[in-house]
């Protein structure tokens, strides 16, 4: 049968109650904001992805494709902005190409909303939308209840206090492009200094009418530089204390031994260091 | 997620649970309220959204449009009041257009309550519906959070409006002109966000006559004298 | 019958390469054999009226209504298939019932007579159903004071509302009536039905338009109008059975009601006296009327 499978809810619900922690989901510790400037909007966030205490992977892409000029910075949950934001991706591709018209960052807005607010905040997807359309620039927030607002600069994720104090002190209204994209990598680095749930490198992504560029790594202030000791030991450092070996006739005794002939013994050949 | 014992009947058997927000859930810990006046309503609001102790926005829009002179003050969780002003927004525009004549306040009230009453579990939403037609005049109906409707001739609503009933009782006066139903408006919701700790930033007002909506915007930094926009 | 035996007017929603639909037109024939159903608009309520043709003697008098109640502002009457009558009768208390579920407040006339147009509109559409045999007559008093929303508490201003538009009315009485097609119009005066030739002629004296009418004029006109309608079937038996509705200061306080027994009786006394009177007039201003005057196309 199709759909979802609820056999070890009880045991998990009685295993939960006498103190076994339930998995942690892969979160992203964050900081995400948004900036509108003269002609677009820029989106930028840190690379950090967290699973408790552990930095799960330094270099994680949190900028996520929905229409070529509409994108959205995500924290929460890894697994939920990734899916909600590719499948709003799909239904708004498939909308425009219905319609023949381009499509709108209200409507991808919208149709974000109305999808988390039916999962009452279990989806963790917590968003920042983005975009340049045929009515002009759009910014948004979307909380992972369905609650959204409408604003010049946005701020989310763990790092979003720190973030925001950046925007707090330094906006100001009809900026170039180039000062929104520089206060809103400020804001980043404010969460990746400043933040543990943030860290690593700062991606920018900004939007105009006539393109999009999406920059991996615009800020890496923090690079691993080389290390100034070679911490590789000499050869014999580890003393043999004793030696053994074992011959094919002693593993046959446990495992039985073929030796392959022919083509079969060709194509099994292992290539290694190719 | 927090389950805890919410939702549960007390011993009497009638508890409404009030502090049902969902963790992390953004609310409008709110100062709301609208008035009858001489030619219409005018509807009024603070501008504070907060998640905790964090304001998640501090030039909210809690005035919020569902059909021509139709409105409402939205207060509770951010997503439910959306969520549900926006349904009856798309009912009002589909009554306009089904049934050839505009919907009237009472048609949006019974529309908003219809919502909050059946989901009365599931939400946690206090309304205030004002609206001007030109058969009733303006309209002011509460809904607050169990889903019953109260026609009023002035409604508050949100965390702040414990703070104002004194204030609002004491200056009330029927059938006031604009500038008076303004500055009654004005002078509440100071006081109600200088009192409370959930309200603030800004005072948003919304003015409905048969003339039409017109927004008024009031700034913190002019202690709320001068009306911007 | 020039249509019979091409096969055109077998089926329902087929058109005939001239663009007509014969079983909507045959329905029409149906309603022209039913008893007469009149509705008259007055300045202060509205009145219907029906000749309940005596089928049997065996019929307990008075019993077997043919006038029913939509919502309690509301009535209906119709000439044709009784049955189909009773259905058009349960479908309308559905649409106001569900009206009043959704927006807390009773349906208009207006609002009723649409749904109920649509209704009838798609019983033309499709193969499996025939149309309505009846032509309906919907008369309703649509409040002219403010109602409050079903379930709403408490009051608005003590003054009153400010910003209320001075001078506008709203409310008042509506009649309107619907055709097997489902065709609808608002009339000041409707008749329909064997007798509507007759009827619509008497209609047409009263001089509905201007609004002078009022009620209790209204209610000895239309029993006067059955009588005469029926003259033409003069060998049949015949029962009136009249409703009213009228506004919040008359008789029935803007509900749909039967006419009361004296009332009614002191109306039929007066039909019976002046139908005796111009007795012989009566055959030759039938000859002066065109025979398809009745016929309304769109």
């Amino acid at each position: 049968m199709p759909g979802f499978d609820f056999s070890n809810h009880t045991r998990n619900a009685a295993l939960h109650a006498r103190g076994v922690p339930l998995p942690k989901a892969t979160s992203t510790g964050t900081t995400i904001v948004g900036c509108i400037f003269e002609g677009g909007v820029v989106i930028a966030a840190d690379t950090r992805a967290t699973s408790g205490p552990i930095v799960a992977d330094k270099n994680c892409e949190k900028l996520h494709y929905i229409a070529p000029q509409i994108w959205c910075a995500g924290a929460g949950t890894a697994a939920d902005t990734e899916f909600t934001t590719s499948l709003i991706s799909s239904q708004l591709e498939l909308h425009s190409l219905s319609t023949g018209r381009k499509p709108r960052v209200v409507t991808c807005m919208t149709m974000l909303k109305q999808h988390l607010f039916r999962y009452q905040g279990h989806i963790g997807a917590y968003l920042v939308v983005a975009g340049v359309d045929p009515t002009g620039v759009g910014l948004f927030t979307v909380h992972a209840h369905g609650s959204t607002d409408k604003l010049p600069y946005v701020t989310m994720g763990s790092g979003s206090l720190a973030a925001m104090s950046v925007f707090e002190t330094q906006w100001k209204a009809k900026m170039t492009e180039e000062e929104a994209v520089t206060l809103a990598s400020n804001a980043i680095q404010a969460g990746i200094f400043n933040d543990l749930g943030s860290g690593s490198n700062v991606d920018v992504a900004i939007i105009t009418k006539d393109k999009t560029t999406l920059k991996r790594g615009f800020v890496k202030p923090n690079q691993r530089s080389k290390k100034q000791k070679s911490y590789v030991f000499k050869r014999g450092t580890t003393a043999v204390l004793n030696e053994k070996i074992i011959t094919r006739e002693d593993i046959s005794k446990y495992v039985t031994v073929h030796e392959l002939e022919g083509e079969a013994a060709a194509g099994e050949k292992m290539d290694i260091d190719a | 997620m927090e389950f805890g014992t919410t939702g549960m009947l007390n011993e009497d058997g009638i508890h409404v649970d009030m502090e049902r927000l969902k963790k992390g859930e953004v609310n409008l810990g709110t100062s709301i309220m609208a008035i009858n006046f001489k030619d219409g309503v005018i509807l009024g609001a603070d501008s504070r959204t907060t998640t905790g102790a964090y304001i998640a926005n501090r030039v909210t829009d809690k005035l919020t449009q569902v059909h021509d002179t139709i409105w409402c003050c939205r207060s509770g969780s951010a997503a439910d009041t959306q969520a549900v002003a926006d349904i009856v927004q798309y009912q009002l525009g589909m009554y306009g257009i089904m049934n050839g004549r505009q919907p009237t306040t009472q048609t949006a009230a019974a529309m908003f309550q219809e919502l909050c009453y059946e989901n009365k579990d599931r939400l946690s939403a206090g309304l205030i519906i004002a609206g001007w037609d030109e058969r009733h005049g303006g309209q002011v109906y509460s809904i607050p959070l169990g889903g019953s409707l109260h026609k009023q001739p002035y409604a508050i609503g949100g965390s702040g409006s414990t703070y104002i009933y004194g204030y609002c009782d004491a200056n009330w006066k029927e059938g006031m002109d604009e500038e008076e139903a303004v500055n009654f408006v004005k002078g509440a919701l100071q006081e109600a966000i200088k009192w409370d700790g959930s309200s603030g930033g800004v005072i948003r007002m919304v003015v409905l006559t048969k003339k039409g909506a017109n927004r008024h915007l009031y700034l913190p930094d002019t202690n709320y004298a001068v009306r911007h926009e | 019958m020039t249509s019979i035996g091409t096969g055109y007017d077998l089926t329902n929603s087929v058109f005939s390469p001239d663009g007509r639909n014969f079983q909507v037109e045959y329905a029409v024939k149906a309603v022209e054999n039913g008893g007469t159903s009149i509705g008259i608009r007055c300045k202060d309520g509205v009145v219907l009226a029906v000749e309940k043709v005596i089928t049997s003697k065996l019929l307990k008098p008075g019993a077997n209504k043919r006038i029913a109640t939509i919502d309690r502002h509301m009535g209906v009457v119709s000439s044709g298939l009784v049955p189909d009558g009773r259905h058009f009768v349960s479908r309308a208390r559905d649409e106001a019932a569900s009206w009043r579920q959704v927006y807390k407040t009773p349906i208009t006339t207006k609002d009723l007579a649409s749904r109920m147009g649509g209704y009838l509109q798609a019983y033309t559409l499709y193969s499996s159903v025939r149309p309505f045999g009846i032509t309906a007559i919907v008369a309703g008093w649509d409040s002219e004071v403010e109602l409050p929303v079903d379930g709403e508490v408490g009051s608005g201003p003590s003054i009153g509302s400010g910003g209320k538009v001075e001078g506008k009315k709203f409310g008042g009485p509506a009649l309107y009536m619907i055709e097997p097609s489902g065709l609808y119009w608002g009339y000041y005066g409707a008749a329909t039905g064997k007798g509507r030739q007759s009827a619509k002629a008497e209609l047409e004296k009263l001089d509905l338009a201007s609004g002078n009418l009022s009620l209790q004029d209204g209610v000895k006109e239309a029993a006067k109008i059955i009588y005469i309608a029926h003259a033409d079937n003069k060998d049949k038996e015949f029962e009136l059975e009249m409703t009213w509705i009228s506004n919040l200061d008359g008789p029935t306080k803007g509900r749909h009601e039967e006419v009361p027994k004296d009332i009614l009786e002191e109306a039929e006394r007066l039909a019976k006296k002046e139908l005796e009177g111009d007795e012989d007039e009566e055959e030759t201003k039938e000859e002066d009327k065109p025979a398809d005057g009745d016929k309304m196309e769109e």
